[in-house]
């Protein structure tokens, strides 16, 4: 695998936007962010919107869109490198939920369940377009470029991280996006993937290892120079 | 509240899974070594980018869009199979009931088809010699394929603890003793073309369980 070297000033954009752990504990004071608590209880609300779901109102699914819809678009345009593509997703997960809400086992959050039908879908999108590939002797990288972002933080970094992530694995791209990025928390992560805590909490360390690699830091070209 | 000692060889376990006290621990250490404060700058910067990689963008015609299919999908009428599922509660069957299921009326089928052919339908039911020794030559390829198949997904599937990959070994394991069971019977009947059907519609199904496993991989 290649590695990229570029040039990155570090120190310049870390200051004030240090993703801290505390604040990703934050999310879970926030309904509208964070999924479950902590504790791994299911919170009442996600029962409600389960029920409202469950017994066909509208209402729920409505609700279900206006609190999560945005973090669903998000994440499907993280995995599936367009906006369209993201919005298809997010509807077909929505009448998957629809269709499947029979076999929704109150055993763990509703709305990990539902991120789960959504990286699923996205999965399936993502090999359906890859099969079309195959038919059609397309023989692009799986990975589509993904669209261009709206100007933030320092664009050097943010281009040379999302082309390192296209070099990650799958799973690891999968964890880094969804902790990294999107904010879940391992034990969210855990629910939707299907894994454990502690198999999240490695292969994000590993994709981040990786990425470390892949974003040469200014001390080993120092030290080279040296 | 007692200090925490880090040192440089705690730095990525604390990277990894490390608590509040210790990251705390690890920027207190990270203040008088260089190399530690190097490693966790860029740590935290990669989060901060990584961040920044979330987007929102308006889309005011989704909700609309779903609803309208929403609304599409809970007005059709369900299908009478999928009614009759439902009144019997077989919506909540587990898969692996179903797969027996599936095996036994292929099983027996197969069996009661056997029995009861009528002689003037012989020959389109049992293949002639040439063409047993075709099927048995393609169904031998077909099943080292799939052999090779199995040793790539194999250590994928004895390795992963998860329920999903546990619920795919049981529905090996299933599809396995219908093989063998099938093939069993075609060994005592070679050329009974329904057999040889159900046959290749196991390595079917075993084929696309293999692949479902290795995706799940990548």
């Amino acid at each position: 695998m290649a590695t990229m070297r570029l040039a990155l000033p570090w120190e310049a954009r870390i200051s004030s936007q240090e993703q801290e752990r505390g604040s990703r504990v934050g999310l879970a004071e926030n309904p509208a962010s964070g999924l479950a608590p902590a504790s791994g209880e299911v919170r009442p609300e996600d029962r409600e919107l389960a029920a409202a779901c469950l017994a066909g109102e509208m209402h729920g699914y409505e609700r279900l869109y206006s609190l999560y819809g945005n973090r669903m678009k998000s994440v499907a345009r993280n995995l599936l490198g367009s906006a369209s593509d993201a919005e298809d997703a997010v509807q077909e997960t929505f009448l998957k939920v629809q269709r499947s809400i029979g076999t929704f086992r109150a055993q763990s959050s509703f709305v990990t369940w539902t991120f789960r039908i959504l990286i699923n879908t996205c999965y399936d999108a993502r090999r359906s377009r890859m099969r079309k590939k195959e038919v059609t002797g397309d023989g692009t990288d799986e990975s589509p470029m993904p669209e261009r972002r709206a100007p933030g933080a320092h664009p050097s970094l943010k281009l040379a991280l999302e082309r390192a992530m296209e070099k990650l694995s799958d799973h690891q791209r999968q964890i880094f996006l969804l902790y990294e990025v999107e904010g879940f928390r391992h034990a969210e992560i855990a629910g939707m993937l299907e894994i454990t805590e502690t198999a999240s909490k490695n292969t994000l360390f590993q994709a981040k290892r990786n990425l470390r690699t892949m974003l040469e830091p200014p001390r080993s070209r120092e030290a080279e120079a040296r | 509240m007692n200090e925490m000692n880090v040192s440089c060889a705690d730095r990525e376990r604390i990277f990894m899974d490390g608590s509040a006290a210790e990251w705390a621990a690890l920027e207190a250490h990270a203040a008088s070594c260089a190399e530690c404060g190097e490693e966790l700058r860029i740590w935290k910067s990669m989060s901060a980018a990584a961040g920044e990689l979330r987007q929102e963008w308006e889309t005011p015609y989704l909700w609309t869009r779903i609803e309208r299919s929403l609304a599409e999908q809970m007005a059709e009428k369900p299908s009478r199979l999928r009614a009759w599922l439902n009144s019997i509660g077989a919506s909540k069957v587990q898969w692996q009931t179903v797969a027996a299921l599936f095996v036994l009326v292929v099983v027996s089928g197969t069996a009661w088809k056997i029995l009861h052919v009528p002689p003037g339908d012989q020959n389109q039911v049992f293949l002639k010699n040439s063409a047993v020794n075709d099927v048995e030559r393609a169904e031998a390829a077909y099943q080292k394929a799939i052999d090779k198949l199995d040793a790539q997904a194999r250590p994928q599937l004895e390795t992963a603890a998860t329920p999903l990959m546990a619920s795919y070994r049981e529905k090996l394991l299933v599809l396995d003793n219908a093989i063998g069971e099938l093939r069993a019977e075609a060994g005592q009947n070679p050329a009974n073309a329904h057999l040889r059907r159900q046959l290749l519609a196991m390595y079917q199904e075993k084929q696309d369980t293999l692949q479902e496993i290795l995706e799940t991989k990548r």
